[in-house]
């Protein structure tokens, strides 16, 4: 029996469409990031829809210029971590609520290397707050069979300008195409079927 | 302004009116530090400031509600007002939900904004408002996180969260600002504390949990296992040392 198409959850974005198409996956959109005050009513919306096997997270946000902390004020700060991270809890926690037993869940997360950092501390802090979240939800839905799995991409953060050593393997930062819609296919299927918890860096080894 | 003569080093600690935050407090002033109590409740932190005293360094107390926005920044210029230098700001404070176990499709969006503003606007506030001051003294910055924030946690994910976020924050300020001699690193504990007691009595399975997976089969003393690691990582004997998460867990999280 074929696997059944994933539902993407994801952002208004040009890269989610690809992504969808090479997911072969039907789209459901996430709430604007500058709206806190709709992602209750989105939650409970999206909850009320039937459980799914496979289902992908993404939060697409366009491109920052690199910014010390310093020179963020507060409103630019909201804008760049809280809101997106807040949308990031409720986007997880209903996808774990709606992931039928024994399904998977892959979240799909823009971060910055270490070596790419300096500028982008509200891009790496949510990098490693949705690690830690997407952790939470493989231990929380564990035992009902549901694994969650996370890959992380510098496409939209990080493009040009990096400082030496260059990344192993050329072609950096990737596309949706060749570097993010494989690693997603692979958690998504029975061969990861033991794996959860997880986090693939498909940045071309610039991470390591 | 050069790295300061150890007896003479100027701290601020946010929620150290009990628990972890008190063992900073108490280990910075064994050494003859300088600290500052930054916290809500006055009572309790000038108590705390008069142990700090009794171990032999200088406590104070400055009213600081982390959760609000402006309380930080005003608690730092609060200090520099009285202080000719300031080498070290700990934020400890963590949310009052912390502790409380919930499912992360249930929470409401007012208790996640809770758990962002006390870990990580407070933390921006804090870093802005001092920067200036630790880059004059080449002082760090120490941020208290959790093994949550590495390997997750099924019933408080909310804190998981944004202690995992702590982190990634602290990966990224440490090679921003590496440039200007200023530090920053974060710490890992597994103690014994208040709120690790509430936690116990709300899960009461959690115990079990807790020390059959630490090798040392204990819970870590706020002052003399936690404390003193943290004044290691703020002391000139660090001064290699930073964008490291340090655990002081007992070698408990296997996720590292």
């Amino acid at each position: 029996m074929p696997a059944p198409r994933p539902l993407l959850l994801a952002s208004e974005a040009e890269e989610m469409a690809r992504l969808a198409r090479c997911l072969d996956a039907e789209v459901r959109v996430l709430p604007p990031v500058d709206r806190p005050d709709t992602f209750e009513g989105w939650r409970t919306e999206i909850l009320s829809i039937e459980p799914r096997k496979r289902i992908v997270v993404s939060l697409w946000r366009s491109a920052e210029p690199a910014q010390d902390i310093v020179e963020l004020d507060g409103e630019e700060w909201i804008r760049r971590f809280e809101a997106p991270y807040l949308l990031w809890n409720f986007a997880l926690g209903a996808a774990g609520r709606l992931c039928s037993d024994g399904g998977a869940i892959v979240a799909v997360n823009q971060a910055p290397a270490a070596l790419d950092a300096p500028g982008r501390t509200p891009e790496l802090a949510i990098a490693d707050g949705v690690f830690s979240l997407v952790r939470s939800v493989a231990a929380a839905e564990g035992p009902r069979g549901v694994r969650a799995n996370l890959v992380t991409t510098p496409i939209g953060l990080v493009d040009a300008n990096l400082i030496a050593p260059s990344p192993p393997l050329d072609g950096f930062p990737g596309t949706i195409e060749s570097h993010v819609a494989g690693a997603v296919r692979s958690f998504l299927s029975e061969d990861a079927a033991g794996l959860t918890g997880r986090v693939l860096s498909a940045d071309g080894g610039r991470s390591l | 302004m050069k790295s300061s003569p150890e007896e003479s080093k100027v701290v601020v600690v946010t929620g150290a009116t009990g628990g972890v935050g008190r063992g900073i407090a108490l280990a910075c002033g064994e050494a003859g530090w300088h600290v500052w109590i930054a916290a809500r409740r006055e009572k309790e932190g000038r108590e705390v400031a008069a142990e700090v005293d009794a171990v032999g360094g200088r406590g104070h107390f400055v009213s600081c509600d982390v959760g609000d926005i402006g309380s930080a920044t005003a608690a730092i210029e609060t200090i520099l007002g009285h202080e000719e230098r300031l080498d070290g700001v700990v934020h400890n404070a963590t949310s009052g939900l912390s502790p409380v176990p919930v499912s992360l499709a249930d929470v409401p969006l007012a208790d996640f904004q809770d758990h962002v503003n006390v870990a990580l606007r407070a933390l921006d506030s804090l870093a802005r408002a001092s920067f200036e001051a630790l880059k004059a003294s080449q002082g760090s910055l120490l941020l208290m996180t959790s093994e949550a924030g590495f390997e997750g946690k099924a019933k408080l994910s909310p804190y998981a969260g944004v202690k995992g976020a702590q982190r990634g924050f602290a990966r990224a300020l440490a090679r921003e600002w590496g440039r200007d001699g200023v530090r920053v690193n974060s710490i890992a504990p597994l103690a014994s504390t208040p709120a690790m007691e509430r936690a116990f009595e709300m899960d009461p399975a959690m115990a079990d949990r807790v020390l059959g997976r630490n090798p040392l089969r204990r819970l870590g003393d706020s002052t003399e296992d936690i404390g003193r690691a943290a004044r290691f990582l703020l002391s000139d004997d660090a001064r290699y040392v930073t964008g490291h998460t340090l655990m002081v867990d007992g070698g408990s999280c296997p996720a590292v």
